[in-house]
């Protein structure tokens, strides 16, 4: 199976079960915004070391947002409901509510809601004032520049984390082109983030370690520098860059077109193969098979 | 179902049943015999209204009926429709569910009300969303829509509720507020907020501020333009583009009371 001159590996890409909420951010502008944002989804790859996996959904015109200002709409994920609820109530707490002119609301209208605003209202030392339009109840908090504005209630449902693909190409170069632009039209795609450094892993694991104490290990079967001294190595000859890209997605159908759109933009010149990472079902429950995808 | 007026009462007639809790789940037969009051004289709803059946999950009420009091009291859900005026007394101790009425409304609407939505298209009387005399608080909950003016006392202890008028507001608006928000595009008349504890009092033009209330700052309250919007989205209340981002004075009071009540009153 090939894309162009591509091999697609037969296999699927493992993902797991992880639960989500969409935070819509506004400010008085985009460099605000902008601002809130990325700091909200600062230091938020893995869940592995940073309790949950956050990224930049889509930049909102304000004609998309509920105060009518520039926003941007973001995916939080986490293994469960209750972490997801710590993980808000901290990152808007500590990155949103102090920037600027914001507001935060939620994203999804979904039936299980986390108390957000709710408990970040607190901060108000009293002086707080909660509003309520139609169904929704809003907190207004009093800061240095008037109010912040949040939701009480942020919706969040059930979602698919680890959804990925990796691209085994000739060279460093060769394969960050592939990288660059398999990421740059999964960006386009809605209700989907790529939580690493510009979407990008070199450092892409396996489940488990030799160390009984690591969940986690370098999927060493990847790594081109130990090619030649382990026995199960998948790397092929020709072979001398690998990267990952990892998806997680409010749905499989979020994650299994971002990774439609993303591996037919990485299959080009200088690139190999594309194939996934497996693990035999140790890992989780979705599998999305690269041949049905593309 | 479907009521339609083809005899005007000559006196008051309260028609407490004429509601989606009652005769909303009735046969056309049964809703016929349902007894209101004429005056102090016992009537079935058959003397006054022709009723057929109609769409379901939806009480349509047509006439003008602006002797006709309790229209849709007790309602706890489903949707009634109104065209034509209507008496006072409207929405009862609603809870929920939605009146919509094509037409203008007499005093006292939504006594009582803990829920629910009510958008009247014309004008309202006297103590809309106010609380009965005696009462500690008023309406404390839902929303009450209205697209023209008010009269006097305008949820006067009112305790939860959104009010929202597109047209004039007559003396003592939120008096002894206790939470809530009011919101009004057109002139307000005297005493705005007077004795109020918390809530909110939204106002387009200049309004005569009371002593005790104290002077905070000027911003742009961005909980505004949400509700800009929800009405812009929801009702023909035309709202200028200048008021989505236009900034506010702020008032607190009232310090006769708990001092925690809010007074915005757009600037610029």
């Amino acid at each position: 199976m090939k894309i162009n001159n591509t091999e697609i590996v037969d296999t699927y890409a493992e993902a797991f079960g992880m639960w989500s909420a969409k935070v819509i951010i506004t400010a008085e502008n985009d460099y605000w915004a902008e601002g809130a944002a990325r700091a909200m989804t600062g230091m938020a790859t893995s869940v592995i070391g940073c309790k949950c996996e956050a990224g930049i959904d889509m930049k909102l015109s304000p004609e998309d947002t509920p105060d009518g200002r520039p926003g941007y709409s973001i995916l939080v994920f986490t293994m469960d409901k209750e972490s997801l609820s710590k993980r808000l109530i901290e990152r808007i707490g500590q990155c949103v509510m102090t920037c600027p002119t914001t507001a935060c609301f939620s994203g999804y209208d979904s039936k299980e809601t986390v108390n957000i605003g709710g408990a970040l209202r607190y901060f108000g030392d009293g002086y707080q004032i909660g509003k309520k339009i139609q169904d929704k109840r809003y907190w207004r908090i009093p800061v240095f520049d008037g109010e912040f504005i949040i939701e009480e209630s942020f919706g969040v449902q059930e979602s698919v984390g680890g959804g990925n693909f990796y691209i085994l190409g000739d060279n460093v170069s060769n394969c960050l082109d592939a990288c660059y632009d398999a990421v740059k039209v999964m960006k386009r795609v809605e209700n989907v983030i790529m939580p690493f450094p510009k979407g990008v892993v070199r450092s892409g694991s396996k489940v488990g370690s030799k160390y009984k104490d690591l969940v986690a290990s370098t999927n060493h079967v990847y790594c081109p520098t130990i090619k030649g001294v382990i026995k199960d190595s998948a790397v092929p000859e020709n072979v001398h860059t690998c990267y990952e890209i990892v998806v997680d997605g409010a749905d499989e159908k979020a994650v299994a077109k971002a990774m439609k759109v993303g591996m037919h933009a990485a299959a080009k010149d200088g690139v190999v193969q594309i194939t996934a990472g497996n693990f035999g079902g140790k890992l989780g429950k979705y599998k999305f098979f690269l041949k049905d995808l593309i | 179902m479907k009521l339609k007026l083809f005899t005007k009462p000559d006196v008051p007639l309260e028609a407490e049943c004429i509601s989606t809790a009652v005769i909303g789940q009735l046969k056309v037969k049964e809703a016929e015999k349902m007894k209101i009051y004429h005056g102090n004289r016992e009537a079935n709803i058959a003397d006054f209204f022709k009723v057929t059946k109609g769409k379901d999950d939806l009480l349509e009420v047509e006439g003008d009926m602006h002797r006709i009091k309790y229209l849709g009291a007790n309602m706890s859900s489903g949707c009634m429709q109104i065209e034509g005026d209507v008496g006072a007394h409207l929405g009862s101790a609603m809870s929920g569910g939605f009146i919509k009425v094509n037409g203008n409304a007499g005093d006292w609407v939504a006594p009582e009300m803990t829920g629910g939505r009510i958008h009247i298209s014309g004008s309202g009387g006297h103590c809309i969303a106010s609380a009965y005399r005696g009462a500690s608080k008023g309406v404390s909950g839902g929303e009450i829509i209205i697209e023209g003016n008010v009269k006097n006392e305008l949820g006067h202890g009112m305790a939860g509720a959104t009010m929202v008028v597109g047209g004039q507001c007559g003396d003592f608006t939120g008096v002894n507020m206790i939470s809530g928000t009011i919101l009004t595009f057109g002139e307000m008349g005297i005493r705005t907020g007077a004795g109020m504890k918390r809530g909110s009092i939204v106002c387009m033009n200049n309004i005569e501020i009371l002593p005790t209330f104290s002077y905070d700052c000027m911003y742009t309250p961005i909980y505004l333009k949400l509700l800009f919007k929800y009405i812009k989205e929801n009702t023909k209340i035309a709202i200028d583009d200048k008021f989505f981002n236009g900034t506010f004075h702020r008032w607190s009071g009232d310090a006769i009371e708990m001092n925690r009540g809010e007074l915005l009153v757009y600037a610029a």
